[in-house]
């Protein structure tokens, strides 16, 4: 299973990775803004993609859309501040599969992959 | 509102600002619900990702001045209904030591890693109080900034009130300051 990491902050795509191998996910990529993100979905499959809301360049909100629109079904969990209810409302209805509000423990994190998709650990 | 006392600054540090003298001659009032939420946000974000409980000492009406050892301050403004910025200030070896817990390293000098870390504390201090405040819409968050240096002075804008609270931790002392105005008389 491959998920793509995106986040302005290196910390943030560390930490994230870091917890995506408490549920077996050890392959993945990284991306610091939406426009790396699509250049990589341009580019190759994912099983799961954790996306940021606020990145320069392109936000992980505009980025979700951009992608639903061309098709792409791959499980999406936002990985964001932004904790207000219209947020959240609004990246659920932009095609968000699930919703972590940082600050967040890795094992919130990994229940809200094993949410999104079949993990193998954990 | 609530009265602040002037924060107490080595001899070079109280040469303050006009804005400061005025500020404080005229004796300000200052409304503290604004910094609330964002001390409550300290709280959280040090628990959840740093597993620290700073303690927080006493509310101050801030100079602008860097004082201490601040070595690292990073900025990041709120726009919305409610408009202001929000300014974390890390000494060295606070810096070094919130970062080596986020990235589970020891980082032993200021480097891209550690002000990426710092930026994201900010990041997520100011992320999580600004939902605190209920505004609807939401507040804007804009990008963090961190500046690297010593002996320098934020100039605040004239008839903006800078809130400071000064805290102490595990991995040392570091320092928030917020200044927040209500836009076109909404009152969050």
């Amino acid at each position: 299973m491959k998920a793509l990491v995106v986040d302005d902050s290196m910390t943030i795509r560390r930490i994230v990775i870091k917890a995506l191998a408490l549920v077996g996910i050890d392959e993945t990529a990284e991306a610091a803004d939406g426009v790396e993100a699509l250049a990589a979905l341009a580019g190759g499959s994912f099983d799961l993609i954790l996306m940021d809301w606020n990145m320069p360049k392109k936000s992980g909100i505009e980025t979700l859309k951009e992608l639903r629109k061309q098709g792409n079904k791959t499980p999406v969990v936002m990985v964001t501040t932004e904790a207000e209810k219209s947020r959240v409302i609004e990246a659920i209805k932009s095609g968000a599969n699930d919703y972590l509000i940082k600050p967040f423990s890795p094992d919130q994190l990994a229940a809200k992959v094993k949410n999104v998709v079949p993990v193998a650990a954990g | 509102m609530a009265r602040v006392p002037a924060p107490d600054r080595s001899a070079a540090a109280r040469e303050k600002s006009a804005y400061f003298e005025e500020t404080l001659s005229a004796g300000v009032d200052v409304d503290v619900k604004y910094i609330n939420p964002f001390l409550e946000s300290i709280d959280n974000v040090f628990a959840m990702m740093l597993d620290l409980q700073p303690h927080r000492k006493d509310i101050q009406v801030s100079d602008g001045n860097t004082g201490g050892d601040a070595a690292l301050t990073s900025l990041v403004g709120i726009s919305g209904k409610l408009n202001g910025v929000v300014v974390m200030r890390f000494p060295t070896e606070t810096a070094l030591g919130l970062a080596g817990r986020m990235l589970d390293a020891a980082p032993s000098e200021i480097d891209h890693s550690v002000i990426d870390a710092i930026s994201e504390i900010v990041n997520m201090v100011a992320g999580s109080a600004k939902s605190k405040f209920n505004s609807d819409p939401p507040l804007e968050l804009g990008l963090p900034t961190v500046v690297e240096g010593r002996e320098y002075k934020v100039r605040y804008p004239t008839k903006s009130v800078w809130l400071e609270v000064p805290f102490d931790s595990d991995a040392g002392e570091f320092s928030v300051e917020v200044t927040f105005a209500a836009n076109g008389g909404t009152d969050l």
